[in-house]
């Protein structure tokens, strides 16, 4: 990883390309439109992955622009974060007072294992399911995932497809969710906020972003909640995983097969 | 190290840069208005980083650098007001720009992992996504309204 970051500077192509996406994608700018009761917020972010995605499969971008732009989508999170760290600093005495909120809604990120693991199972998935489920699926969980239960297992190939739709689609996905369901439903802007920290820097941007775009009026707010909700999952989400996410997904997932285990046990004694 | 230190102000400084003139495009701040919020920007990036390399332990260096940016712009740290007002000129979102731009180019190599996947991942994974925004944000929604602050 050292090794490779030298001279990453030198390649000007990919600085370039960059530079122009993202002067195309400001230019254009905000848009939204509104789909039944919500809004979908389209942010220049938004375009900006996609562009930089059609482009990999242009001759314009190789496979060394590809890897050359891993390093600093790294350093452009770190420089997010320390914009963050501003955004959180004016606003300590507002967070510190919502800070039985911030706390708690963390254990919100379960939520994900009661909604999504019944359809996981519903759709025939086997113990996929437990990876796929069990959180978001960012870097400290797929490590979790394949310390546990090591790399070909079903639980090991879940994690990683979550993951990995989580890294192409992610942001997309979470900007256009958040601005939706901040307009549709009737909770509050702030407590979507607080959502939008998963632990993951692109996600909580579009998430944020969008709701920043929906309700300009609590830009500090949104962003100061967000930014401190997104560095709480950060420093707790893996534990969180570790001592009751991930226990109650092997619970839950046991329950909701019991009558198919409970059936091939059965065929078993029938066919002896 | 000081190799490092000098490819991370490389490239802060190239990404700092087109974010800057996105941040004119997108969201009307002259650069020149918003060099002096970058530059503190890149500053507590790389004092973060530094501390991630020079203090012992597994912590990450980008909690150093989120300690960084509240510690200089807490309300009760001197001068945190001039922290404050110029890192606002820098538009949270003219930075996350060039970010996804930097990080569509880069999962294009995920991407026939991606179409590998099937319809029945992807409905999962957006259950995932959906149920860890919702349930937070139904959390949250309860305990603020139960402190009264919304």
């Amino acid at each position: 990883m050292k090794q490779q970051l030298t001279n990453i500077w030198k390649d000007w192509r990919l600085h370039a390309i960059v530079l122009g996406i993202v002067l195309l994608t400001e230019a254009i700018g905000t848009h939204s439109f509104t789909v039944g009761p919500g809004v979908i917020l389209l942010l220049p972010m938004l375009y900006a992955i996609l562009i930089g995605l059609g482009l990999f499969f242009t001759p314009l971008i190789k496979e060394k622009q590809s890897k050359n732009a891993e390093p600093l989508i790294v350093l452009g999170v770190t420089l997010l974060i320390a914009k963050i760290g501003v955004i959180i600093g004016p606003s300590l005495p507002q967070i510190i007072e919502a800070g039985p909120a911030l706390l708690l809604q963390e254990f919100g990120n379960l939520a994900t294992i009661l909604v999504a693991l019944p359809i996981a199972v519903f759709l025939g998935l086997k113990r996929e399911s437990i990876g796929m489920t069990h959180s978001v699926a960012r870097e400290p969980n797929v490590g979790l995932i394949m310390d546990k239960y090591g790399f070909n297992s079903p639980e090991g190939r879940g994690v990683m497809a979550i993951y990995i739709f989580g890294t192409v689609f992610g942001a997309v996905f979470m900007g256009l969710i958040s601005g939706f369901l901040a307009t549709w439903t009737p909770l509050h802007p702030l407590s979507f906020a607080m959502a939008s920290g998963i632990g993951s820097g692109s996600m909580m941007a579009a998430a944020s972003g969008s709701l920043v775009a929906a309700f300009p009026g609590l830009e500090q707010d949104i962003l100061a909640f967000a930014g401190a909700s997104n560095l709480l999952s950060l420093s707790t989400g893996l534990y969180m995983s570790i001592f009751i996410g991930l226990p109650l997904t092997e619970k839950f997932y046991q329950f909701l097969t019991r009558n198919k285990q409970d059936s091939s046990k059965q065929e078993v004694r029938e066919g002896a | 190290m000081l190799k490092n230190l000098q490819e991370w102000i490389l490239l802060l400084g190239i990404f700092g840069v087109v974010a800057l003139l996105g941040n004119w495009i997108g969201y009307e701040v002259v650069a020149v208005d918003a060099i002096p919020g970058m530059l503190i920007l890149i500053g507590i990036c790389l004092v973060g980083l530094l501390l991630g390399e020079i203090i012992p332990g597994s912590i990450p260096s980008v909690a150093y650098v989120a300690i960084v940016g509240v510690l200089l712009s807490m309300p009760w740290m001197p001068g945190s007001d001039v922290v404050v007002t110029y890192t606002n000129e820098v538009n949270l979102l003219a930075l996350a720009t060039p970010i996804l731009a930097y990080a569509g180019i880069a999962i294009g190599r995920s991407w026939t992992d991606f179409v590998k996947l099937g319809w029945r991942s992807i409905v999962v994974a957006m259950c995932v996504m959906i149920g860890t925004f919702l349930g937070s944000a139904l959390i949250a929604e309860v305990i603020l309204n139960f402190q009264g602050i919304i």
